[in-house]
Order: structure tokens, then C-alpha cells, then sequence
């Protein structure tokens, strides 16, 4: 199978890093998803300066203006106190990215390192990492999500904690899963003979050859986690008003429909675009670096 | 006469990446009624193109048929629509896959594999059989293999046979449904070589009772030898010289087939080097060391039996030495090598490094600086996602030296090795087989050891790479007064390679000394037995090599054919 698959082209001078750029580009979906992902990272970040009314992000009311269907003047239309929705959507965009990069942050390293140390220790310290993990990933995610957020009071910093506290296990398990293949390999024994110490084995042997499935899930991720902290808002245990959220804004949107469809359906388009968008990305990046998940 | 088989001036190209890169040159090849051919070459010469291009599992796309045929009893393979061209698989052309245990589903039992093979055989080509006559037919078919024990065989897992035994349920498999001709991709070079010299006679006795043609695929030249009346020679997709065993082996005439031949080890005869020096005071003592595994099994992990991997083994290796440690796989010569090296810590008896014992010893900055390791396979001892300069610098770091003496000593270590210094920032996946093994060798080096364990070293690479790395290791044992502990299955490299070796067989070593006193006078049967399985290129090497009885022979090797009782 792998002698004709793996006819070198390396000494064509295509670097790797070439021939996966050359897959990737070869895959529309993805470069679409590249483009969707860049669209809402600029959205946010120059949310200030491109929203047609930066007031509508705040407390801002126009009577007058209330309930207007999508125009010129307002392309995706008002909410019920007459603020601009897409000014809102671009603001929104900065919440939502601001909590996969809360989120991610915490959960990702910790993940990893606990994987990484269950799956090169072994013995006590994997039983105790991984059934730990097992108990975390047996308890229904939102419904302690819920549970967190109503104890700790319902803001976006405590909705981050709930979703941190249960985000972290998948990468345990993902890491942990490709540490146990690797330990059979030879380069583990070779750098123990060499002298090598625990923490350089862990980080600089073992980790390197995580990086790129890591970099897929979190890719894959970071749409679940939008989803996830628009479904706490949603349900009003996460962003309160008057910061506009997208799951808060669909909450809000949804009491004025079927009439007034666009106060929901516009910020629902905007979760699902870029859900859509980071999903895409994670496939492609996924064939791109040819990882298993 | 036509020939049954005849690939005419046949070119395959791959495209990838956006580029293209033609793999086969003008092949021409054929294969006669009854004839038994043999195509030779290293690994990426394009073998494995050629017969995935007559059985017609090439991938196209990458591949691509640019030009050529191929003609299989007067009918163009190239032009057949899919279905007549199915009817041909298993019933015409045949296939004997090289790794016994990737071939098979392991959760199916071989008899349901067999019975698959047999019905979608029948579906293509119209028929239908009763289970009755299906089963009866695959034992027919295993008897044909030598396997008495078909009932049994049939109810088996894969994972319950031997090596051997499923390189036979392969065989059978090609035979289920009445092939004409038999490709066989590397038969038997994934077992040992007791095994294989078993498989090969099996062939070689299929081709002549069943009337088959084979087409033989395979690196090892003195396979070629037993098993081919023609042979062509590949390399790097150019057909570069073809004619008959006698022709080929008694007078090559490209240069390339020339050089092929001259790397080979011999065995016996003039040609053989006689390493000889006698190693000075001992540095490695081995006495009695036995180390035995514990099972565990059932409930709570309870110890359920032990095995005795290496059982009572005194050795002394003496400074200067190059010493090797043969023995088949099972032997237990791995387990010792890791034993020495401290990684495995004995049941029974004493490792002494330099007259100092193992324990306290083993794993200190100072023990790394006597022995260190070089492994078998440079795929798995390299870290993929590390560069060379990376993984150099490991041993260096962690014996104390900062990082200014760190990059002088990597540029000092690639030109040891004869690598260019622009390697140093490159991965591994970039490097070929041999340019690996050495960048590992390299690494063993850095902290100048004074012993270097050798396990298989060159196992993984050509014979042509294999000789210039044994080159690369003779000069730097000169350069460095090195002791070589080499671990290896391939008694011809040892013969020409070490000046003394041990016989381990079963965890026990019965043989041990100076290397021409082994092979000229072998005194165990297992010994013997191992020296006269080993396929050689001439018959001057034939003619030397020792005789064993059946007796004997059955004494000291696990058959392939039975089960044994559980």
C-alpha cells in the first residue's frame, strides 16, 4: 500500500509544509472556511470602526426606531428598543470570540499536560488523570454548565468557567490517546538512554507530535464553544443585557416572532456563519495536517 | 509460443503536488507458461508499481498508464472493461502479499476468509457451489500448503498461527481459485529464515505439481537464485538487465547488477572477509544472567505465568571486540541487548560494565558515556517532528555541555557520518533509510561512548546502503577504538562483520567464539540448521555450507505446518 502512495516527492524540493499548503489549497471548503474564520476575527476587532452605529452596541434606545424590518438604513433591521442589529452582530462577534479564546486558553493547556502526563507515567498517575476525566465527561455538559453559572451568578466571566471546567477533558483524551501510540516508538527509549528528563520528554519529544491534532480540535472547538456560551445566554445564564451577545440577542429576538423574524433569525444566521466557518476550517486543516480524531 | 504474461514498453507517471514524475520506463517484461521469473530491485526501483500495475490495484489517479501494455493470455489487461477484467483476479492472475499478518482481518477466522475468497470468485464468474463443496475445496487447497490440520486451521484466528502457517493460509488463499500465474511480492522475508527457506521450497514445489507460473518480486538476490530459470534486474524503474539465472549469476553485465551482487555478504567461500583481532581486557561481562517476563492475565492483573526470555547466559566481550549476537526472532537477543544497556533489569546473574556491576551504575551521566544504543529501525528511533540538530543535541545537553560546544560538536558529529552540514535543519521524512540510521548513529556517538549496541542496524536498509553504513562503522571503530555488541539475524553481514559472535536459540546461547570457528565448524544443530536456510548466491557457497538431518532439523525448529496444542 504505502511504497506507491509514498513516492518521495520531497526531493522534488517540495517541503512539507508545501505539499500540505498544496492540499489545502486544492480544498475549497476549507479556504472558504479560512476566509468565513477571518471575516468574524476582523468583524470583532474592528467592530468600532466598520458598525454603522456604534451606540446600538451599549444601553442606546430609539423609540421611533423600533421593530424596523431590514432596509438601507438598517441592514439587518432594529431590535425592540430601535438599536441597529448588525451593529449589535459585530459587537456580538467580540464576546464570542473573546470567550473561545477564554476558554480555549484554560482548557487546552490543561488539557494536554494532564493527557501528556497520563499517557508517558502511566500507572496511578494515568488511572487517576483519565477516570477523573471519564467522571467529567459522564456529567450532561450543559446541564452543569447550568449549575456552575446559577451558583456563581450568571455573568460572561463565570458562563467562561463553567464551560473551561468541562472543555478541558476531550483534550486530555485526545492527547492522551496519541501519547500511548507513540510510547511503542523508538525515539522515547532512545531519548531516556540519551539521558533526557522527564519534562523534556513530555514537552519537547512527545509534544511536538501532538501539535497538529491539537491545533484541528481546537479549530473544530472553538464553533462548539459559541454555540455553547450563546446557549447559556440564551437561556440568561450568561451575558446580560444590555452587552449584546448573539445568544442573548436571539433570546430576546425570539419573544417578537414570527412578525418581527429578523431580531432572531439575523443573530442565529450570524452563530451559524461562523460555526460554519471555523468547522470548515478544522476539515480542512484536519486533511491538511492528516490527523485522526 | 505467446507468452502467458507479456508487459510491452510499459510507462507509468505520478502526478502530485502539481507535479509529475514518471515511475517505469519502458518495461518490458514477460512471463512464460510454467516459467518461474524473478524481478529484482531495491526499494523504490518500481517493483511494486509493476505488480500493482498487472493486478490492477495501481491508485489512478496519482498513477497513470502513460504508454505500454500489458497482454495476459492474449488479451490486453489495459483495455478490458472492469468486469471481465475481475473475472481475471484470483481465477487468472493470482497474489501472494509479503506481510503475513497485515493481510488478514483479524477478527474474522481464516475459514470465513477463505470462504469469501472462494464465493466472490464464483459470483464473478457465474457459478454457484454448496458450503459443502466450499469447504471441502479449501481443505484440498490447505493440504496443498502442508497444512494436514486444514479442520482446525479453518477455525482459527489469525493471531492464533505462527508466522509460517499464515504465510501458508496466504498462499492457499492464491490458490482457491485455479490461478494460471502466481505473483508473489516479497514471499516470506518478513519471517525468519528457517521459515522462509520452508515457504520457498513450498513455492517453488506449487509451480511445478500445479503447473503455475510465478512471478517472483523481491530485493534479496539469493531468494532469486533458488526461485527463478529468468531474471530481471530493476533500478529506479528501468528494466536494466534481464536473462537467465545461470546468465545473471554467473556473469552480470550492467554495472548496476554487478554492484548488487557485490554487496551481498558471502557466506562461505574466498570472498569472505575474516574480521581478524583479538579484543583486549574484558568490558562487557555477562554472567548468568537470566531474565524472565511474568504474564498477567484475569482478574486484578494476577501473574498468570512466566516466560523465560534469556535463560543462564555467561558472555564476555572484550575491548576492541565486534561482537554478534544472533539468533531468530523469539530468541531473546533483543531483551539481552536492552539488559546490557540497564533499560531491563535481570531475574538472575550479573551485567558488568568496565568490572562495575549494573546497579547504581546503569543510567548515570558516566554510564551513558560508556555504552550507548543504536536501534533497528531509524523510522521509529527519530523523533518525526524534530530536526536533526534537535535530536543530536539531546545526549549532549543532558551530559552537561552548554550550547555554543552543543553546535560545534553537531557540525563535528554530520561530518563523522558523512552527512552535509545543511542537514542539521532538517526532519527526518526529508532523509532516506540510510541517511537516517546514520544521523542515529551520530547521536549514539556524541557523548563518545566506548561501546556501541548495535540492534539490526542495517535490518531496514537495502544492500546497497546496507554496505556503505558497515563501511561508515569500520572506519569509526578504527577512528575511536569502539566495541561494537552487534545484535543482528542476517548471519551473512555477521560473518563478514564481527570477529566474535554467540548462537542464541531459545534464550540460551549454544554456541559461542571466534566467528570463522562458528561457520566453518558449526558444533549445535540449531546452528546448523540456521546457516543452511540462508539463501546464498553461488554454488561454490552452496557447496560449504553445512548439512543437517531431518532429525535434526526437527529437533531444534518449530515446524510451520502444525498447531501447536494449547
Amino acid at each position: 500500500m504505502s511504497a506507491v502512495q509514498d513516492i518521495n516527492f520531497a526531493s522534488h524540493g517540495l517541503s512539507a509544509r508545501q505539499m500540505a499548503f498544496y492540499r489545502f489549497r486544492r480544498n475549497p471548503l476549507a479556504v472558504i472556511g479560512a476566509l468565513i474564520v477571518l471575516s468574524v476575527i476582523f468583524a470583532a476587532l474592528l467592530a468600532p470602526w466598520i458598525a454603522p452605529s456604534p451606540e446600538s452596541a451599549g444601553s442606546f434606545v430609539d423609540f421611533r426606531n423600533r421593530h424596523s424590518p431590514p432596509s438601507w438604513d438598517n441592514l439587518m433591521g432594529t431590535d425592540n428598543v430601535g438599536r441597529d442589529v448588525l451593529s449589535r452582530v459585530l459587537f456580538g462577534y467580540r464576546i464570542s470570540l473573546g470567550l473561545v479564546v477564554g476558554v480555549l486558553g484554560v482548557a487546552v493547556p490543561l488539557g494536554v499536560v494532564l493527557g501528556l502526563m497520563a499517557g508517558y507515567f502511566g500507572g496511578w498517575t494515568e488511572t487517576i488523570i483519565m477516570r477523573f476525566t471519564d467522571i467529567m465527561l459522564a456529567l450532561p455538559p450543559l446541564a452543569m454548565a447550568l449549575a456552575i453559572t446559577a451558583v456563581l451568578s450568571p455573568n460572561l466571566i463565570n458562563a467562561m468557567i463553567a464551560i473551561t471546567l468541562l472543555w478541558w477533558t476531550w483534550h486530555t483524551r485526545l492527547i492522551y490517546r496519541i501519547v500511548k501510540a507513540q510510547m511503542n516508538e523508538d525515539y522515547i527509549e532512545a531519548a531516556r538512554v540519551a539521558g533526557a528528563s522527564h519534562i523534556h520528554i513530555l514537552f519537547r519529544e512527545l509534544l511536538p507530535n501532538c501539535v497538529s491534532a491539537v491545533a484541528v480540535k481546537i479549530s473544530l472547538d472553538a464553533g462548539f464553544v459559541i454555540l455553547f456560551g450563546a446557549a447559556l445566554s440564551f437561556l440568561g445564564l450568561g451575558v446580560q443585557p444590555p452587552t449584546p451577545d448573539l445568544g442573548t440577542m436571539v433570546a430576546t429576538g425570539s419573544e417578537y416572532l414570527p412578525e418581527m423574524w429578523w431580531q432572531a433569525v439575523m443573530p442565529g444566521l450570524a452563530i451559524l456563519y461562523a460555526i460554519l466557518g471555523f468547522n470548515l476550517l478544522g476539515d480542512g486543516l484536519r486533511d491538511m495536517l492528516d490527523v485522526e480524531l | 509460443m505467446t507468452p502467458l504474461l507479456d508487459i510491452h514498453d510499459l510507462c507509468i507517471g505520478f502526478r502530485a503536488y502539481g507535479q509529475h514524475r514518471r515511475i517505469l520506463h519502458n518495461v518490458n517484461l514477460h512471463v512464460n507458461e510454467g516459467e518461474r521469473v524473478s524481478l529484482i530491485g531495491q526499494s523504490g526501483s518500481g517493483k511494486t508499481v509493476t505488480m500493482r500495475s498487472i493486478i490492477g490495484t495501481l491508485p489512478m489517479p496519482p498513477g497513470q498508464i502513460e504508454q505500454g501494455s500489458i497482454t495476459y493470455d492474449g488479451r490486453s489487461l489495459l483495455d478490458l472493461n472492469k468486469r471481465d477484467r475481475n473475472q481475471l483476479k484470483g481465477s487468472g492472475i493470482s497474489i501472494v502479499l509479503q506481510d503475513p499478518m497485515l493481510s488478514f482481518n483479524p477478527v474474522l477466522t481464516i475459514g470465513r476468509q477463505m470462504d469469501d475468497i472462494i464465493r466472490f470468485g464464483d459470483i464473478r464468474t457465474g457459478r454457484s457451489r454448496r458450503i459443502q463443496d466450499r469447504h471441502a475445496h479449501m481443505i484440498d487447497t490447505l493440504q496443498k500448503v502442508q497444512l494436514k490440520d486444514g479442520e482446525r486451521v479453518l477455525n482459527s484466528y489469525p493471531m492464533m498461527l505462527s508466522g509460517g502457517m499464515r504465510q501458508r493460509v496466504l498462499i492457499a488463499m492464491a490458490l482457491l481459485n485455479k490461478p494460471r500465474l502466481l505473483v508473489a511480492d516479497e514471499p516470506g522475508t518478513a519471517l525468519d529464515v528457517t521459515t522462509q527457506a520452508e515457504i520457498l521450497a513450498l513455492l517453488n514445489r506449487l509451480v511445478t505439481n500445479e503447473g503455475l507460473s510465478l512471478l517472483l518480486i523481491t530485493h534479496n538476490l539469493g531468494v532469486v537464485r533458488e526461485m527463478a530459470d529468468r531474471v530481471y534486474v530493476m533500478e529506479r524503474g528501468h528494466i536494466v538487465e534481464t536473462g537467465t539465472r545461470d546468465q545473471i549469476f554467473a556473469a552480470p553485465k550492467h554495472a548496476y547488477t554487478k554492484k548488487l551482487m557485490a554487496a551481498v555478504p558471502p557466506l562461505y567461500g574466498a570472498s569472505v572477509k575474516t574480521t581478524h583481532h583479538e579484543g583486549l581486557k574484558p568490558i562487557v561481562t555477562l554472567q548468568s544472567v537470566t531474565k524472565d517476563f511474568e504474564t498477567r492475565s484475569g482478574w486484578l492483573n494476577r501473574v498468570s505465568g512466566r516466560f523465560r526470555a534469556v535463560d543462564d547466559v555467561s558472555l564476555t566481550v572484550r575491548q576492541g571486540d565486534i561482537f554478534g549476537i544472533a539468533g531468530e526472532s523469539g530468541s531473546g537477543k533483543t531483551t539481552l541487548a536492552k539488559t546490557i544497556m540497564g533499560l531491563i533489569k535481570p531475574s538472575a546473574g550479573e551485567v558488568l560494565i568496565d568490572g562495575r556491576p549494573l546497579d547504581g551504575f546503569a543510567g548515570s551521566q558516566e554510564f551513558r558515556k560508556h555504552i550507548q544504543i543504536v536501534y533497528q529501525n531509524p523510522g521509529s528511533s527519530l523523533n518525526p517532528r524534530r530536526t536533526i540538530a534537535q535530536q543530536l543535541s539531546v545526549p549532549l545537553k543532558f551530559t552537561g555541555s552548554d550550547s555554543a560546544a552543543i553546535g560545534g560538536r553537531i557540525r563535528d558529529l554530520l561530518e563523522l557520518v558523512d552527512l552535509p552540514q545543511s542537514y542539521a535543519n532538517m526532519y527526518p521524512h526529508e532523509l532516506s533509510g540510510g541517511q537516517k540510521q546514520r544521523v542515529a548513529i551520530a547521536r549514539a556517538l556524541s557523548v563518545n561512548p566506548r561501546i556501541l549496541v548495535l540492534d539490526e542496524p542495517t535490518s531496514a536498509l537495502d544492500v546497497l546502503v546496507q554496505s556503505t553504513v558497515i563501511d561508515l562503522l569500520h572506519r569509526l571503530r578504527r577512528e575511536f577504538d569502539l566495541t561494537y555488541i552487534f545484535i543482528s539475524h542476517d548471519l551473512s553481514l555477521m560473518r563478514n562483520f564481527c570477529n566474535r559472535a554467540a548462537i542464541m536459540w531459545r534464550g540460551k546461547v549454544v554456541e559461542t567464539g571466534q566467528i570463522s570457528e562458528i561457520f566453518d565448524h558449526p558444533s549445535h544443530p540449531y546452528t546448523r540448521a540456521l546457516l543452511s536456510a540462508i539463501p546464498v548466491i553461488s554454488a561454490e557457497e552452496d557447496a560449504l555450507k553445512p548439512s543437517i538431518t531431518k532429525e535434526e532439523r526437527a529437533a531444534v525448529l518449530a515446524t510451520s505446518t502444525q498447531l501447536e496444542d494449547t
